[in-house]
């Protein structure tokens, strides 16, 4: 099976920093960010990116090189990134917000780390990468007296622009390259898919690491509009509702779960704000849908809500879908859609071939988002993206290692990691399906199901479930899974828990509740041990 | 006493009675989704609006305390 998504031809120069700049030429004085009480216009950005990205050729620092940005969100951070674009070189973000000992690792994961752009609040956590740290600031007078207009580099399509961190869910995490003309792409198919404009101004909410963050970072400036950024380095409901109810805000991209956030934060307080929105654009994560049922069918929701899928190594977004066209009763779970444009999804099997229509496969995407690859990684982790033959011409793509099908609707629905199928029992599971049927019950706020490997080497489902209301007892749990699930695919163990623990990047924290289980299994064998057993 | 009213407020959201006015958030078991629970409560409950950044330079009950008596205007 395979879904082609609309071809729609890109510039001969599929270069994103250039349409920023048509912009500046067309709309000068507009309103490019606004951070802090303060803002920037359009042709002010541009002479300071511009500046900056002379400084870095001029340190030899110019086309193919990565430079670091570790910084709070801020108008130097937006600098920052358009300069390092404009010299032709590609950035990659080093999140403030995470721990020392993540940065260090992460920081001696990047080969050839030109420099890196910090302030005075985060010069100290990235000190130990032994390369040069600079500060916009202090440099204030230098970059005075370079030139205001743009530097002459030729930059294609090829060229990379932002390299990002995977989560690293597997242990070590791989620095996913992307190029300009997948981003180019990306934003190109938002833009004209969904009609966004000089007014589509945008609040980013989510963490600097994360790979949405880059386009929820480019998306406005891309589009003619204005950037919204939060002086805080922690995601902050309170802040984000605030600006979202004080300036002209019409867009977010955000993880489903951070999207969840939000709609209790307005729920619970009352206001309209993240409800009158044009677009939010979110995913990331399988999605639970009944987080966001009742805000959906609020009637002053006149938002789309797009649900997304991609993945970093392909630029980001792959495929989206509009949740208004989604009935609980009639899916199973909710689609993500169909393609960007000049992409394609392909379902495949274990040897790469198409697998039958409604089958499941793994996701495999080729088209023009596929990703430069991990640099750094010259081992087996590379081998993710392949080339196949396809009708006689050779194509590249990234086996994205997550399952799905394509419904009757021709729409792409994701189904879990091919590898987190565990068998219990000899049945081939994967936990999110459970997962999903227990976030349907009443009573259940949300699951989350981890399989865990007893001393005997046998794969257990364990189900954590936060209860919307009063403890839910497991006896009455497993009657009504049963109505569902095959007798197999019942968690052997059930925990009422507070919340659901999340990682960073805000997605469900796995290896938190699988070493959560551990700890339980451990309980467990003590008190047999002081029990009544001989 | 604002810091009484904030441990309580942690005690519950947390789901234990035995929090000190210098136990570390984070060492209690707490996440920021706990958190932003927190801090809508310092709204609903002291009237004040505490930005997330500051609860996590403020772990601990005395320090957040502390923080919204200078900061935070309280309505009573």
């Amino acid at each position: 099976m395979i879904l082609v998504g609309e071809q729609v031809a890109l510039p001969p120069s599929p270069v994103v920093h250039r349409r920023f700049e048509e912009h500046v030429r067309a709309t000068p004085d507009a309103v490019a960010v606004v951070w802090s009480g303060r803002q920037v216009s359009y042709a002010v950005l541009d002479a300071r990116a511009n500046r900056f990205a002379h400084l870095l050729i001029a340190r030899g620092h110019g086309r193919g090189a990565k430079v670091g940005i570790c910084l709070d969100y801020s108008i130097d951070m937006i600098v920052a990134i358009l300069g390092t674009l404009k010299a032709g070189a590609a950035y990659v973000p080093f999140d403030p917000a995470y721990p020392p000992a993540r940065l260090r690792l992460l920081l001696g994961q990047v080969p050839d780390l030109a420099l890196i752009v910090a302030s005075p609040a985060t010069a100290a956590m990235v000190e130990s990468a032994g390369v040069e740290v600079i500060d916009l600031d202090q440099l204030a007078d230098q970059l005075a007296a370079l030139p205001a207009t743009v530097p002459d580099v030729r930059t294609t399509g090829d060229d990379l622009c932002y390299a990002v961190f995977t989560s690293g869910s597997t242990g070590t995490p791989k620095l996913a390259a992307v190029r300009h003309e997948g981003w180019f792409n990306l934003m190109n198919w938002l833009q004209l898919e969904y009609g966004l404009h000089h007014g589509s101004h945008n609040l980013v909410v989510s963490a600097f690491g994360f790979d949405l963050s880059q386009r929820a970072l480019m998306t406005p400036l891309f589009c003619g509009a204005t950037q919204h950024l939060m002086a805080s380095r922690n995601f902050d409901a309170m802040l984000a509702h605030r600006m979202l109810t004080e300036h002209d805000i019409r867009v977010l991209h955000c993880a489903s779960s951070t999207l969840y956030l939000l709609v209790d934060w307005e729920t619970a307080r009352g206001g309209d704000a993240l409800a009158r929105l044009d677009f939010i654009l979110f995913g990331g994560e399988a999605l639970k849908s009944e987080r966001l049922t009742h805000f959906a069918r609020r009637p002053e929701t006149t938002c789309t809500l797009l649900h997304q899928y991609g993945v970093a190594e392909c630029t980001d977004v792959a495929t989206s879908y509009d949740l208004a066209r989604y009935r609980p009763g009639e899916h199973d779970v909710a689609p993500v859609g169909r393609p960007a444009y000049n992409t394609s999804i392909h379902l495949l099997d274990a040897d790469l071939r198409e697998v039958e229509a409604g089958q499941y496969g793994e996701i495999c995407i080729s088209g023009a988002g596929v990703g430069a690859g991990y640099l750094g990684a010259g081992g087996p982790e590379n081998a993710k993206f392949t080339t196949i033959d396809s009708a006689g011409t050779p194509l590249r793509l990234y086996r994205t290692g997550d399952r799905g099908r394509i419904d009757d609707n021709g729409e792409l629905v994701v189904a879990g990691r091919m590898d987190a199928q565990v068998k219990v029992r000899g049945m081939r599971i994967d936990p999110v399906d459970v997962e999903r049927a227990l976030g349907r019950l009443t009573g259940v706020r949300e699951a989350a199901v981890v399989a865990v490997h007893n001393d005997d080497g046998e794969a257990e489902l364990n189900a954590f479930v936060v209860p919307s209301d009063t403890e839910l007892a497991e006896d009455d749990l497993r009657t009504r899974l049963l109505r569902t699930l095959p007798r197999n695919m019942l968690p052997s163990r059930f925990t009422n828990i507070p919340r659901i623990p999340l990682s960073p990047h805000g997605k469900v924290d796995r290896a938190a509740l699988a070493d959560l289980c551990r700890v339980q299994g451990a309980d467990n064998d003590s008190a047999a041990l002081t029990g009544t057993r001989p | 006493m604002t810091a009484d009213r904030v441990r309580a407020i942690w005690c519950r959201e947390l789901h234990r009675d035995d929090i000190t006015v210098d136990d570390d958030f984070f060492a209690l078991g707490g996440q920021s989704v706990i958190m932003m629970r927190i801090q809508g409560a310092f709204i609903e409950e002291l009237g004040a609006e505490v930005p997330m950044d500051q609860m996590f330079l403020n772990p601990t009950v005395a320090s957040i305390a502390a923080y919204i008596d200078t900061h935070a205007a309280l309505t009573p």
